[in-house]
């Protein structure tokens, strides 16, 4: 090479990487956030003790559902997603919607199919061969959001993720789009947890939606992490990056539940022999995390969930069994999740399963909860923070 | 090559492996071409990869040495080392991923400089492979939008791993 043609190239490799230094840092940097839950935490309460609970969508027959989601959508219906088919699996498994208007004797719509392996297959222009854990979240802004699993080769450690947007309620969505996050063929990435809303320093926030996503990789090792992703309102741009909350081999599938902007506690659910939930702390709005410590609750490798309350509370919902997902048991903390009280059974059946739960807390204060009911449904469960109170107090005088 | 005067020295793998790619563009199995089969299971083939077969199909079909043995040499370890310092880490060992450093400006973006400008003043031309990475990261043309995959990936570690193996072999 000639001097010429160096110093050339030695300028092209500076205009190079100065370029992405210029356009990283004027977008979103990912490294400064902080909670903005919605509602927000100080929302007011005056419903009273209230509880009810039916099930989205018919049986299934002989098929299966799994992994539900729910989410208030943008224009205040209910929007609850998860997959289904002839078993866990296989091909004919697909993405069901189902919406419902807030309010007492109001019914889940028929559900529709919004992905299943062809429309994914045809959407991301290469070969899948199944679907999986779907999410549904919507934010501050007009649209409706699902990150989904697909995978092409193999079991769940084969996975990736893909998102789809909504911008009227459900009604119709955009193409799914390849979130590439792991650098092994971008394979080993899954999703359970409910999307946090979050803001984010520095950048240009205006204009976008910012989520903190927890996730998690199934394959070599099985370690939690949080998914940060923004969305443009204006056009189909997505920015995202990831951090992990712990390393190693042994807890998957974070519920994260703050309790201010900067400070949450992540619950895990654990697949080590010790077979104990475990939780972790953040108190920089989840950029960094203590390590995980095993809580005095048992947890039969399953899913888990928490929901942050007023007053610095959480709500767990847990399989309450060391062994087996036939108890699904709801809990209160209110020190932060170190020591809880178990307050409602919502399930106690042995032999069968009871599992994901998923909570949200709805704009008028009402709380939902969605979980796997025997595999054959979804069911919905709702309550007032009112009947937490009544229960805790009735778990308190025992 | 051959509109800018280049004449294949081997005719028939050159027009094979000509139709094996155009085929694999256009031909259609089940309703996806064969080239998105591929991209199914291995969505993004890093940068130097495919430098490496670029220069490889260059130099068996039009005799023009567009890679050295030294660059080639460069490259094995440079991938090595970088997959040795991913995959373990970004696939769990520890607390620590360094793969999202490479989604925004940060430390991989200057010692990536760094390795490029030393080996462009050792006048390696690996090096040009390097600043190629950065243009294609800049102009997005994988689907990925994090650096890590255009510097490294798991089947150009196999194919360094071989080909330094078969070089001492040889040696």
């Amino acid at each position: 090479m000639s001097k010429r043609l160096i110093i050339i190239l030695s300028i092209l490799t500076l205009l190079a990487y100065g370029w992405p230094a210029w356009t990283r840092v004027s977008t979103t940097p990912f490294t400064k956030s902080s909670f903005s839950p919605r509602p927000p935490f100080d929302f007011p309460i005056d419903h009273d003790p209230f509880m009810d609970q039916d099930f989205i969508g018919p049986g299934t027959g002989t098929g299966m559902v799994h992994v539900g989601s729910i989410c208030e959508m943008p224009n205040k219906q209910l929007g609850a997603v998860w997959y289904g088919g002839t078993r866990e699996g296989a091909k004919d498994v697909a993405i069901f919607f189902s919406k419902k208007p807030l309010g007492p004797s109001t019914t889940w719509s028929t559900p529709r199919i919004i992905v299943d392996r062809a429309s994914a297959t045809r959407e991301l222009n290469r070969y899948i061969r199944k679907v999986g854990n779907p999410v549904l979240f919507s934010g501050p802004g007009k649209q409706l959001r699902l990150i989904y699993v697909t995978i092409t080769l193999g079991g769940w450690s084969g996975s990736s993720l893909n998102v789809k947007i909504s911008r009227d309620s459900g009604h119709t969505w955009t193409d799914s789009r390849r979130l590439t996050l792991s650098p092994f063929f971008n394979i080993s990435e899954l999703v359970k947890g409910r999307p946090l809303s979050v803001n984010m320093k520095g950048g240009h926030n205006g204009d976008r939606d910012h989520f903190a996503v927890p996730i998690y990789h199934e394959c070599l090792g099985h370690f939690p992490e949080i998914l940060w992703i923004s969305f443009s309102r204006k056009n189909q741009s997505i920015i995202y990056n990831k951090s992990r909350m712990a390393g190693g081999d042994a807890f998957i599938q974070p519920s994260v539940a703050p309790f201010n902007t900067h400070s949450a506690t992540a619950f895990y659910r654990c697949l080590s022999p010790t077979r104990h939930i475990a939780m972790a702390r953040t108190d920089d709005g989840g950029q960094s995390w203590s390590l995980p410590r095993f809580l005095d609750l048992p947890n039969p490798d399953s899913a888990v969930d928490a929901l942050p309350l007023p007053g610095g509370r959480i709500l767990l919902a847990f399989n309450d069994s060391p062994n087996h997902r036939g108890i699904l048991q709801l809990a209160v903390s209110s020190d932060s999740g170190l020591n809880w009280i178990r307050i409602h059974t919502l399930e106690n059946l042995p032999g069968q399963e009871f599992s994901y739960p998923y909570m949200i807390r709805g704009r008028n204060g009402l709380i939902h909860l969605v979980y796997t009911w025997e595999r054959k449904r979804i069911k919905h469960v709702v309550f007032s923070e009112a009947w937490v109170d009544q229960k805790l107090e009735q778990a308190l005088e025992k | 090559m051959i509109l800018l005067g280049k004449r294949p020295t081997g005719w028939i793998p050159t027009v094979i492996l000509a139709s094996v790619s155009t085929l694999m563009v256009i031909l259609p199995i089940a309703g996806l071409p064969a080239g998105r089969w591929l991209i199914s299971l291995y969505a993004n083939p890093c940068i130097p990869l495919t430098s490496l077969l670029f220069s490889w199909i260059l130099k068996n079909a039009f005799q023009m040495n567009l890679l050295n043995m030294g660059a080639i040499q460069t490259c094995r370890v440079f991938s090595i080392l970088a997959g040795a310092a991913l995959y373990p880490m970004a696939l769990g060992v520890g607390a620590f991923d360094p793969y999202p450093a490479g989604w925004h400006f940060s430390w991989l973006f200057v010692i990536l400089l760094s390795v490029t400008l030393v080996l462009l003043f050792l006048k390696n031309r690996f090096s040009v492979v390097l600043v190629v990475t950065i243009l294609a990261y800049d102009l997005h043309l994988l689907e990925s939008s994090n650096l890590w995959d255009y510097l490294v990936d798991p089947v150009l570690i196999l194919v360094a791993i071989a080909g330094l193996i078969a070089r001492m072999v040889t040696a």
